[in-house]
């Protein structure tokens, strides 16, 4: 019948309620309660907002997915951060656009974060720093721009080498170990395009050597004879390129080559981004890049990062722009809350500063007073796909 | 040869293979505008849309909606299946884009080849991935060399290609009844209907014919620029411009002005500055505006009117 077969029902209900909420009741008094007290076992939420949608999207994944397996890793530990507290990650979606960048820092910066997996793209750095510089927790940035760490916030740290040793080693290899005396650039005109080029014309200065040519093309661009040609009527001996796409760095590739241009070419690290290798197969043979991070030529660390990665999402990470630097970060932040006990801004901002010779995925991490943590870089010769080691750089 | 003038004709041939592609998505601009009054925003997808199709069948391994696909087949043969179901796409953009709105004026039209352009680059993405990707070209990328010009053979062949389908065009429309359906329906829709001609599938054959045309300047195109999501956008811009240059609605203004502005790009980049090459077609365009508001080739507007 509905009504008698309703009533235990309802009894067995409030039964079950009253169990759960004594329990729940007397849980939060002997141990809830001290924790929240104390701190133990509250999670610290580190906030984290890359390009989840958009053309770099691909690139927001790695961060993502770089983030994940270390927060894993270290909640899974003994202990987790210190005194039994996990991470918590708060993702906001910075897209590909710096408005929107803005907008994300601000919603996450609502959410009670106690650091900022800052995104990597330059650029959006830049759009974001007026509101970061009212805000003293830790940004940790893989922006390779020199500018990032120069726009007056006090506590950003940079985890890869910036554009500034880059085109350093770019230009020293051109000049040093190809023997050019005529090097011509090549760069989008992007801050990230334009930032590379002024680092090796004032790397140039430094050897008295001026390019005989120095080309720029605006974004979009597909055609590259105007500017390729221009280097090669110039006469010159090698060829500096700067960009960021995969997808430009392969049609200047194959047009360097369909236009005739042989000599040396030495590009930013994007030219050994694993996906621009893929588009410009035979095209990039023989071409020298600056690279923060070489399979097979890295750290224990690394092998042990690389190999957790494979296991965790079944592919290669994309160790420099995308999820290496990140994991890195992530690792950093547990090394400064440990240290500092606690998830003080100063204290652990003064933590990371502190940082001298830890051994990340990256490199060996030292913290300079701009916030740049790395300080060495390696050049690799692209063949067949596969990049390998021609020389070691440091700063 | 002399240096400079090795580099003047190696900008002419480069300027010329890329304003011949301009000049095939103005053309399917300027029809469809005569055939129905509106201006196609999907012009530029027409022209990525067979890429990704196309590349799905020519290289060997290919992930297409998540699923891996190893389906090489001989290059004629996929130009072939790319054609015929591009084909099939123009029936069915005419049918879904234009059919319905025909009779509420030209803005609801505009509207939905809006929508039509931003459902392709987003179908594409999903489907494709984000990833730019390398197109095969029939011919080898490596360039033939005359003392010191280095052409590249796809150049010379996206040339000859668009001189064909122009003599092709010419042909059809002057000497064929079907092209001067197609010129009575462009000319006056009401007046053709009243002479017995079938507006509506002369429309839609005139749909599809914009359709092919975008189709073979994205074959064509491909092996130099790789196919994203987003290599119809710039190329539809610089064709508009292309067709405003040369009087939009005039059919030989379309040809003139895409290879005018292709040549002229090219060298300003290399005379002036590459970083201006962009904004010296949209330069061109204003000028002509300023100087002659009905294009190169174009009626008066009152004559028009």
């Amino acid at each position: 019948m509905p009504t008698s077969s309703k009533g235990p029902v309802l009894i067995h209900t409030r039964k079950k309620f009253l169990a759960t909420t004594s329990a729940a009741a007397t849980a939060a008094a002997f141990a809830g309660f001290p924790n929240i007290a104390l701190g133990k076992g509250e999670p610290i939420r580190i906030g984290l907002i890359p390009p989840i949608t958009g053309s770099n999207a691909l690139l927001g994944q790695q961060e993502v997915d770089g983030v994940r397996l270390a927060v894993e890793q270290i909640n899974a530990r003994p202990g987790k951060v210190y005194d039994n507290r996990p991470f918590e990650v708060i993702t906001e979606d910075a897209t590909n656009d710096n408005q929107a960048a803005v907008s994300a820092l601000n919603k996450i910066l609502g959410e009670n974060i106690v650091a900022l997996l800052a995104p990597v793209l330059s650029t959006e750095i830049q759009a974001m720093s007026p509101v970061m510089k009212s805000h003293d927790i830790p940004w940790m940035t893989g922006g390779t721009a020199v500018k990032n760490t120069q726009l007056g916030v006090p506590s950003i740290f940079r985890l890869r080498a910036s554009d500034g040793l880059t085109a350093a080693a770019m230009t020293a290899f051109a000049l040093h170990e190809k023997k050019s005396k005529r090097p011509a650039i090549l760069h989008a005109s992007d801050a990230f395009g334009t930032g590379g080029a002024d680092q090796i014309l004032l790397n140039l200065k430094k050897y008295n050597v001026e390019p005989v040519a120095n080309e720029q093309y605006p974004k979009d661009t597909n055609d590259f004879t105007a500017e390729i040609l221009k280097c090669k009527t110039a006469n010159c001996d090698s060829l500096l390129v700067y960009v960021q796409n995969p997808s430009d760095t392969a049609v200047i590739l194959q047009q360097i080559r369909s236009l005739g241009l042989k000599v040396p070419i030495i590009g930013s690290p994007s030219l050994g981004n694993q996906s621009a290798i893929d588009i410009a197969k035979a095209n990039a043979n023989g071409v020298y890049c600056a690279q923060d991070f070489i399979i097979g030529f890295n750290s224990n660390v690394a092998t042990r990062f690389l190999t957790a990665f494979y296991k965790r999402f079944g592919h290669a990470p994309d160790v420099g722009s995308g999820s290496g630097w990140i994991y890195d970060g992530v690792y950093l932040l547990a090394d400064a809350y440990k240290k500092a006990k606690g998830t003080d801004p100063k204290a652990t901002v003064a933590a990371l500063r502190a940082t001298k010779g830890w051994e990340g995925v990256m490199g060996t991490f030292t913290c300079d007073d701009e916030g740049n943590m790395i300080h060495q870089l390696s050049i690799g010769e692209i063949n067949n796909g596969k990049i390998k080691l021609v020389k070691k750089v440091s700063a | 040869m002399h240096v400079d003038s090795i580099a003047n004709l190696q900008l002419l041939i480069n300027g010329l293979a890329i304003g011949s592609i301009y000049a095939l998505v103005a053309l399917g601009f300027v029809l469809i505008y005569n055939a129905v009054g509106v201006v196609n925003f999907a012009q530029g997808d027409f022209v990525m849309l067979p890429s990704y199709v196309a590349i799905s069948f020519l290289v060997p391994t290919i992930t297409v909606y998540g699923v891996s696909l190893h389906m090489q087949l001989p290059a004629v043969l996929v130009y072939l299946i790319v054609l015929v179901l591009m084909i099939g796409f123009g029936l069915l953009f005419n049918r879904i884009a234009y059919l319905p709105l025909r009779d509420r004026g030209w803005m609801p039209v505009v509207i939905s080849t809006i929508g039509v352009s931003i459902f392709l680059r987003n179908f594409a993405q999903i489907t494709w991935g984000s990833q730019p990707l390398s197109f095969p070209s029939p011919f080898p990328m490596n360039t033939i060399n005359f003392s010191g010009l280095h052409v590249r053979p796809q150049d010379l062949f996206i040339i000859a290609v668009t001189a064909v389908l122009i003599a092709f065009q010419y042909v059809l429309f002057e000497k064929t009844p079907l092209g001067k359906q197609m010129r009575a329906t462009a000319q006056d829709r009401t007046t053709a209907r009243l002479l017995g001609v079938r507006v509506t599938r002369i429309v839609s054959i005139t749909f599809v014919y914009s359709v092919l045309l975008g189709t073979i300047a994205g074959l064509l195109v491909s092996p130099i620029f790789n196919v994203t999501k987003e290599m119809g956008g710039l190329i539809a811009l610089k064709a508009f411009a292309a067709s405003i240059v040369g009087g939009f609605g005039n059919i030989p203004g379309a040809i003139i002005g895409g290879l005018a502005i292709g040549v002229v790009e090219t060298f300003g980049g290399y005379y002036i500055s590459s970083s201006y090459a962009d904004a010296i077609a949209f330069v061109i365009l204003i000028g002509v505006l300023l100087i002659r508001p009905q294009g190169l080739f174009g009626e008066r507007i009152a004559e028009k009117a």
